[in-house]
């Protein structure tokens, strides 16, 4: 496989990895500082970037540059100090906490590194409660419930759609929180450190599940440190010192 | 899946906070019900005392306080001040029927009874008495009793037997049938006769006047007033006097209650709270799957309302119980200040109504800041809540 490495002033250029793909996420001068008390924080300072629509992208760099906070970003969990975030042509400034919400919603699928499952819930109702908060998936109880089977079929869970996540291994729960990422059907999965947990048999089956789900059309955005994980990618995008640094498409 | 199954989920996973915090209101709300309930069970039965009097208007000295005024209504022994002039006064004006009460105190094996002296001609006329042994007097000068069916029946009592007062017997000639009221708990003799054995002159103690056009009771107590130097009160007015006073003390009993439900409410803070910690990571997986700052804040009010709803019920189920079952026990006491009364706990749905709204309201307004804290957690800081 060829690679092609762009190196990115993420200050001051655009970077895109695909030009001829249109964009699902675009970032524009974007830059978070955390404040506390009189203490700022610099967290990203500036990103530029554009993930093609349908990509395998992974976000990737040292500890502390600013991977995950691109990702709340981009997934509108938190807000810019200034710059844009657009997805699908939305502009994330521009909604209100409402809007924000509709957006995560429908537009935007998440995974997280220690699952993030209710533990009080059932696998299929983890899957299903993801379904509470969209006006466009099935608002009867018997059809949310069926779509959920259904997503827990697709990673493998069927038979353990009753257990509880503390009933489950790292790598299941992590499978049923891909399942519930997909409820809404939306075109965009946003993962941190998926496979960080998980030991290297559950890395290989969340790894397959991933590679098949991208089949379907879904763009996936990974933050990582796992060469495992970032070998897959179509394109890496590098952050430090929270700037994009470089750009490789494979 | 639905809001109110997944707040039943949270609301539940921690049983023992569950239940004791559900203990505090549900605690708070049946004092609250049972109060009522023995509240209102007294309230009917004083009207009840009231409305057996059959007297529209009541003559007293013009020195009796209210306590006297009530006392009529309790049985009590009462002092003799009003003479037999002003009973005659009274008795002239046209319209009016009245009968003069003397109650004195005696007792029958050591328990106090009230001696009651009665006009014996008046008397039937005025209360209507029917016998259910014997016979009932025949003139003002009859050496003899008549029981009440209480006294009668609590003293194994009867014809042929006799009361002992103030060291002199008086034959029981008569036993009246139940009433049901106050009237029952009287060991009656004529005026007279109590006059000469607890050595009073010619006085009496409160007269019942029975007004012939009730429209007009105003204008007949103005007549009574314009003749003779006493108190007039209706029987309404000392109605709304015991009421009163028994109103104060529910007041201040209802006010204890109302306490233990707003130290309940600071529980279902505490609790609320509590989870705001725990599941702020909850909040924020919910936040990141799409709820909206509305959603979080009507899952943590929906928990509040429904510690509300449970604590509501159960509370006034027990309530309910503890007034059906502790009436008796409170009737010991409260025979002491109304002889004859039987208490009975007046349970109305209102009540119940009135009791689970109640405790609704107050758990939603104990739920709104943690539920505003709750829903005012970023999704970031709630997500990377370690």
């Amino acid at each position: 496989m060829s690679k092609k490495t762009v190196a990115a002033d993420a200050m001051t250029q655009t970077v895109s990895a695909n030009a001829s793909s249109e964009a699902i996420i675009t970032t524009h001068g974007l830059t978070k500082t955390y404040v506390k008390g009189k203490i700022e924080t610099p967290a990203l300072r500036g990103v530029n970037m554009e993930i093609p629509r349908g990509s395998f992208s992974c976000i990737i760099g040292p500890s502390g540059h600013g991977k995950s906070t691109l990702m709340h970003l981009v997934g509108g969990l938190d807000r810019a100090s200034s710059g844009d975030v657009v997805i699908d042509g939305i502009k994330i400034a521009d909604l209100n906490d409402n809007e924000l919400s509709e957006l995560r919603a429908s537009k935007i699928g998440f995974v997280f590194q220690f699952f993030n499952l209710l533990q009080n819930l059932t696998a299929l109702e983890n899957v299903e409660t993801a379904m509470m908060f969209n006006k466009n998936v099935p608002a009867k109880s018997k059809e949310q419930r069926a779509r959920a089977l259904e997503l827990l079929k697709l990673v493998g869970l069927e038979d353990k759609a009753h257990a509880k996540p503390n009933e489950l291994s790292g790598g299941q729960q992590q499978r049923v929180s891909i399942a519930r990422s997909l409820a809404n059907d939306p075109e965009i999965l946003l993962m941190d450190e998926p496979t960080g947990n998980l030991d290297s048999k559950s890395e290989e089956e969340v790894l397959d599940q991933l590679l098949r789900i991208h089949a379907t059309g879904k763009t996936i955005v990974i933050v990582t440190h796992n060469t495992e994980v970032s070998d897959r990618a179509e394109i890496l995008y590098e952050v430090r010192d929270g700037k994009l640094s470089s750009v490789t498409k494979k | 899946m639905n809001t109110l199954s997944l707040v039943m989920r949270n609301i539940t996973r921690r049983k023992g906070r569950f239940i004791f915090t559900l203990l505090g209101i549900a605690i708070g709300m049946a004092a609250f019900v049972a109060l009522l309930a023995l509240g209102g069970g007294m309230r009917a039965e004083i009207r009840n005392q009231a409305q057996a009097m059959g007297a529209n208007l009541i003559v007293t000295p013009t020195d009796w306080c209210t306590f006297d005024q009530i006392s009529i209504f309790t049985g009590e022994p009462l002092p003799a001040s009003l003479s037999s002039e002003v009973l005659d006064e009274i008795r002239d004006i046209e319209g009016i029927f009245v009968a003069p009460y003397l109650t004195q105190a005696s007792a029958i094996d050591m328990t106090p009874v009230a001696v009651i002296g009665i006009e014996v001609e008046t008397m039937k006329e005025f209360s209507q008495w029917e016998m259910a042994e014997g016979q009932y007097f025949s003139t003002d000068a009859d050496r003899s009793v008549v029981l009440g069916a209480s006294i009668a029946n609590q003293f194994d009592l009867g014809l042929g037997q006799e009361v002992i007062i103030r060291g002199e017997s008086f034959p029981i000639v008569g036993v009246l049938e139940p009433v049901d009221n106050l009237d029952d708990l009287g060991v009656y003799l004529p005026i007279p006769v109590v006059q000469e054995a607890f050595e009073i002159d010619d006085n009496i103690s409160y007269i019942g006047v029975q007004v012939e056009n009730i429209e007009n009771v105003e204008s007949y107590r103005a007549a009574i007033l314009d003749r003779v130097n006493v108190a007039v009160s209706s029987d309404e007015q000392l109605l709304e006097s015991v009421l009163a006073i028994l109103g104060s003390v529910e007041v201040t009993l209802q006010a204890v209650a109302a306490i233990s439900l707003v130290a309940a409410s600071f529980g279902i803070v505490n609790t609320m709270m509590t989870a705001i910690y725990e599941r702020r990571r909850e909040i924020g997986i919910l936040r990141s799957i799409g709820s909206k700052r509305a959603d979080i804040f009507k899952i943590f009010m929906l928990e509040s309302a429904i510690y509300g709803l449970l604590g509501g019920v159960i509370g006034s189920a027990v309530g309910v119980l503890v007034s059906l079952f502790a009436a008796p026990t409170i009737m010991a006491g409260f025979d002491q200040i109304m002889k004859g009364a039987s208490l009975e706990a007046s349970i109305e749905p209102m009540t119940i109504v009135t009791a689970i709204g109640l405790s609704i309201a107050i758990a939603v307004v104990a739920g709104l800041y943690p539920a505003w804290k709750a829903s005012n957690l970023t999704p970031v800081e709630a997500i990377s809540y370690e």
